[in-house]
């Protein structure tokens, strides 16, 4: 009997109880070699197998029949085939195999990508992620490939609902960065500045031994979303970020850190010289766009300023303090900002007056004790979460054996110190 | 916001007072501004600050009429020293516009040179002898003598490295204290001031009770050091703190005059209301010093009891003097902004709210650059208060302390959330990393 | 292809659901390898998409838009005529987009809701952001005429300024819910339990 067929029929037999997966595993990693060099045998073999039944042999031979490079037409094949797949197959069986459904996924998106239609990726991807994570809170290496299709084929709100799960457990350090960074870039898109911020946050400051070209790109649109949201932005890295970070970053992004120091004075005209001069510099990074936000941020900031400061004001003085060129045109600046809750006040039209009034939240209603109540009961949650990591670290055997090393040695420093008095 | 209603009444008589009182006073004999009596001021100092004092005054001077009358007499002086390197500088910015009787002398440079040559060579020969005999006592008054020497001929880096060297051989608590006061000399001309404050803690903590008048030179000396430092409500204390004692003692360094001048500044800038009430106004040891620059006392007295557009006319005439001072020049315009600010702090004090018309006109300002100067401050949370730029008032603000509570609250969990979850994501990643690490070893 | 979920959306004039659908509905009908984009309701995914206010997404979906389409069929510009003036905040522009455009019968009800909703969301900015306000400004927000405009304000109890010929506005007040049920009180014992573990 052919080998393959064979194979085909073990596949068939070994696929109802976990004993028996156990056990095709271990002969599919076996045939695996001679798999691939029958390469081109295979795709006939697939229509004698269910893949919602037969799920791991299913994803052996369709990693071996994939392997090589692909024509056009053919991936125009191929992708129905690895679609209907995702779709269907189990999720206990592929987990076995976790790095081959990651490489089977992966030639989905390089083939979507070839056939130049990212979207028809985007919710097989999203099914592919979910069947491989344990938990919401497991990050996958196809998190980042799943936002990267997204993003190209302009499906911003469809990677938002990845973006909020918060994902603790990471295999590879390279997948967070790249989905930090795409997640990034999906919640700019959709002006969700705050998450995007946290998301370029992870990247900027998570350990790392040599400077990547992810941390520096994150650190340049970091530096452009913190002027939006926050109006300010210091260079200095918290003191946990890598001393690489801390030492290296700013001094690849130059022009980001002088339209940071120049926006810090406040003034419009010299911020918008300065982008005006740097443009292409930007424009190279792609970032002109969340460039020009970060101008039209200035004239927000300004105002916000103002209401601290004033209870009245003529609209022509706002003009005049901000730099617009009529009352008219601060009244419309004045008018987006109420309209987007960014500030308190009603407009005079008949003296050209703006009253700035006090948040008017005095949280004493329902949804405000709902969201402070929903407040509390994540941060607990997220503090049970520490003490649990804290207990699994402080009982981890590397851990343990690490810092008893570390015990000894100040032990023999200990010992070292009284010599030093003898003298 | 509602009660200025009760308040506008009594508020009203006080913002008028303010600006009368103000108007009567300045007809009164103030200081002026345009004139400097170098003559008198030149006549408080002596030794090589008279010297410099002048010098910086004929830098800073516009006026060449009184910028040559300073040189002249920085040469006058020169010439009882023994300092050539000055007087070849104090010749060159001369060039000649005081006639023959003030030009190069050559003759005389040379013969101080070869004095001072002769003169170097007799310490060195008497130090060495000194040191073969291993007499203490002498050894100091050796290396004493040399410091004198190179200060009187302008070396100070070298005069400084003598006293510090008298320090090994100093056998009383009298010599320490004596080694100190030259380095404090010494480094006080040189703009060294921190080591200035560590000589000053040294001489203090000499076991022997100090006389008073070392005890005032000190304080003034650690007066100058903060007050180079920037740390002016540390320098307001040490000036504050000087006893009448010093007189005239210390014109080497300052005059008693200089004492109420910085230390009133200083206090004015950096004191609240009950300190400046208790440590300057009540201290009669101060009183003393502040007798003698009557226009400080003044303006002190007028900050104190709110008079403000006098305490700032004050201020405003003393302004071109100041400016000439060496020690006080850079800090000027500091102190100045910081009086101003608490005067517009203190004014708004009191008041629910307050008409801005009346208080540019009590601090001789026009209502819009009042404004702006109240949103600086409001911007920088000095004054809470709102400016109602339509009505041209100022209202105070209180905080909701409950609401303030709750955003703080918020705004705190949203921080530990996030911090939190970044932390766990990092703990892993090293966890990932550490892991690996050990895997490639095995 | 099949729009019926689309289509009983629509019916059922959740408007608000609309996007998602649609959403929902590309990403299959794209993952199943058909060729949609011809047939593709574009107009009605876009306007659904400015109905909720995601004026990102429609902008998105607009740049993925094959010009083709966007030359083919005049809805598709038509409807992100309305967006681009909803983008750049040009209030009285968003009605005149929705006054000129000229849309088909399908189209229609979803049109007229989103007009009366911009309507009514713009009377409660004017609510909210202005104490007087002239009479043309208040006409070119609602997008009517002076007179309606006018009618329109002092049923909700606005009023004329009869020498400056301006709108006061009236401030309705705000009415919250700020009881409490008994199972806050299990929370907060919950909270102190916590804490003191």
């Amino acid at each position: 009997m052919d080998p393959l067929e064979a194979l085909v029929t073990q596949i068939q037999g070994l696929s109802s109880t976990p004993s028996d997966v156990t056990r095709l595993h271990t002969i599919l990693k076996q045939s695996d070699d001679s798999l691939r060099s029958d390469s081109t045998r295979l795709s006939p073999l697939l229509s004698q197998l269910d893949p919602s039944l037969h799920s791991l042999g299913f994803l052996f031979i369709l990693d071996a029949s994939t392997a090589g490079p692909v024509s056009k037409t053919q991936a125009e094949n191929v992708v129905p085939i690895v679609t209907r797949f995702i779709g269907a197959c189990s999720a206990e069986q592929i987990r076995l195999a976790p790095e081959k459904f990651i490489s089977v996924c992966k030639r989905l998106k390089d083939q979507v990508l070839l056939l130049e239609a990212p979207i028809r990726g985007v919710a097989p991807m999203f099914t592919a992620l979910r069947k491989l994570q344990v938990s919401t809170e497991h990050l996958t290496p196809l998190h980042s490939e799943f936002l990267l299709l997204c993003l190209l084929a302009k499906c911003y709100k469809t990677g938002l609902s990845v973006l909020d799960d918060d994902v603790f457990e990471v295999d590879q350090p390279r997948d967070l960065f790249l989905y930090c960074y795409y997640g990034g870039m999906i919640c700019i898109g959709q002006k969700c500045f705050q998450k995007a911020l946290d998301l370029l946050h992870n990247v900027v400051t998570a350990p790392m031994s040599t400077i990547n070209a992810i941390a520096v790109e994150a650190y340049k649109k970091y530096m452009l979303v913190s002027l939006i949201r926050h109006g300010q932005f210091s260079t200095s890295l918290p003191k946990y970020s890598s001393s690489v970070a801390q030492r290296n970053l700013k001094n690849f992004c130059q022009p980001y850190v002088e339209l940071a120091n120049s926006y810090g004075t406040g003034k419009i005209a010299e911020l918008e010289a300065y982008v005006k001069t740097n443009a292409e510099k930007f424009e190279f990074d792609s970032n002109l766009g969340l460039v020009k936000q970060v101008v039209s941020s200035m004239y927000k900031r300004n105002i916000q300023r103002l209401t601290q400061t004033y209870l009245t004001l003529s609209l022509q003085d706002i003009a005049n303090t901000v730099q617009l060129n009529s009352p008219k045109e601060a009244e419309m600046h004045v008018l987006q900002m109420i309209q987007d809750g960014e500030i308190y006040a009603t407009i005079n039209q008949k003296d050209g007056m703006v009253r700035f009034l006090e948040d008017p939240e005095q949280y004493k209603t329902c949804e405000m004790i709902e969201h402070i109540d929903s407040s509390i009961q994540r941060i607990m949650a997220l503090s049970r979460k520490l003490t649990t990591m804290d207990e699994q670290i402080s009982c981890d055997q590397l851990y343990l054996s690490k810092a008893g090393r570390e015990r000894q040695r100040y032990d023999f420093d200990d010992f070292d110190v009284p010599q030093k008095f003898n003298i | 916001m509602d009660g200025d209603d009760e308040t506008s009444g009594p508020m009203i008589d006080e913002i008028y007072a303010n600006g009368d009182d103000g108007d009567k006073r300045s007809r009164r004999a103030i200081m002026s501004a345009d004139h400097l009596d170098i003559e008198a001021y030149a006549g408080l100092y002596g030794g090589r600050t008279k010297i410099m004092r002048l010098l910086f005054i004929a830098d800073k001077m516009n006026n060449p009429t009184t910028q040559l009358e300073a040189l002249r007499m920085a040469y006058d002086e020169i010439k009882k020293g023994e300092n050539t390197q000055l007087f070849r500088e104090v010749v060159q910015k001369i060039d000649g516009r005081l006639g023959p009787a003030y030009a190069m002398d050559t003759a005389w440079c040379e013969s101080v040179d070869r004095r001072a040559e002769q003169k170097k060579e007799k310490l060195d020969n008497e130090l060495n002898a000194y040191r073969t005999n291993l007499i203490k006592e002498s050894i100091r008054m050796g290396y004493n003598d040399f410091g004198d020497f190179y200060y009187a001929h302008g070396q100070l880096g070298e005069a400084f490295k003598s006293y510090v060297r008298t320090r090994d051989y100093c056998t009383t608590s009298k010599h320490i204290i004596h080694m100190c006061m030259s380095a404090i000399l010494v480094s006080i001309e040189m703009g060294q001031f921190p080591h200035v404050t560590s000589y000053v803690s040294k001489a203090e903590q000499a076991p022997e009770a100090l006389d008073p008048i070392t005890v005032a030179k000190l304080r003034c000396a650690a007066g100058l050091a903060n007050l180079e430092a920037k740390k002016y409500k540390l320098a307001a204390r040490k000036f504050l703190e000087t006893g009448p004692e010093l007189g005239c003692h210390y014109n080497e360094v300052i005059a008693s005059q200089d004492v109420a001048t910085y230390g009133g500044l200083c206090a004015l800038a950096t004191f609240d209301r009950a300190e400046l009430k208790s440590k300057v106004i009540d201290n009669s040891n101060f009183r003393n010093f502040l007798e003698l620059v009557p226009e400080v006392r003044e303006l002190i007295n007028d900050f104190y009891s709110s008079h403000y557009a006098s305490c700032l006319e004050y201020l405003g005439n003393l302004k071109a003097n100041l400016l000439l001072d060496i020690h006080l020049h850079d800090h000027v315009e500091t102190l100045y902004d910081h009086i101003r600010h608490k005067a517009l702090i203190q004014y708004t004090h009191p008041f629910v709210s307050v008409d801005l018309n009346m208080m540019a006109n009590a601090f001789k300002t026009t209502v819009a650059g009042l404004e702006k100067e109240l949103e600086a401050l409001i911007t920088d949370n000095q004054i809470q208060a709102r400016i109602d730029s339509h009505n041209k008032i100022l209202y105070a603000r209180h905080a909701d302390q409950r609401n303030a509570t709750f955003q703080r609250v918020l705004e705190t969990g949203r921080g530990f959330d996030r911090d939190v979850r970044s932390m766990l994501l990092r703990s892993n990643l090293i966890k990932h990393e550490y892991n690996v690490r050990a895997l490639r070893k095995l | 292809m099949d729009f019926s979920a689309v289509t009983a959306v629509l019916a059922s004039k959740s408007y608000d659901k609309v996007a998602d659908v649609c959403d929902n509905l590309m990403l299959q009908v794209a993952a199943d390898g058909v060729a949609y984009q011809d047939e593709w309701p574009y107009a009605i995914h876009l306007l659904a998409h400015i109905y909720v206010h995601d004026i990102n997404s429609a902008r998105f979906l607009w740049k993925s838009i094959p010009s083709s389409i966007k030359e083919t069929q005049p809805e598709v510009p038509a409807v992100w005529k309305i967006g681009q003036k909803l983008w750049l905040r040009d209030n009285a522009g968003v009605h005149q987009a929705i006054r000129a455009f000229d849309c088909s019968p399908q189209l229609q009800p979803l049109l007229a809701a989103f007009s009366e909703l911009y309507t009514k969301e713009m009377f409660q900015l004017l609510l909210s952001a202005y104490s007087t306000i002239s009479i043309s400004d208040a006409a070119l927000f609602l997008g009517m005429n002076e007179d309606d405009a006018t009618n329109y304000v002092l049923q909700q109890g606005w009023t004329v300024d009869p020498a400056s010929q301006m709108l006061i506005v009236k401030k309705q007040p705000v009415v919250t819910e700020q009881k409490l049920d008994p199972s806050k009180l299990q929370r907060l014992t919950e909270y102190v339990f916590h804490l003191e573990h």
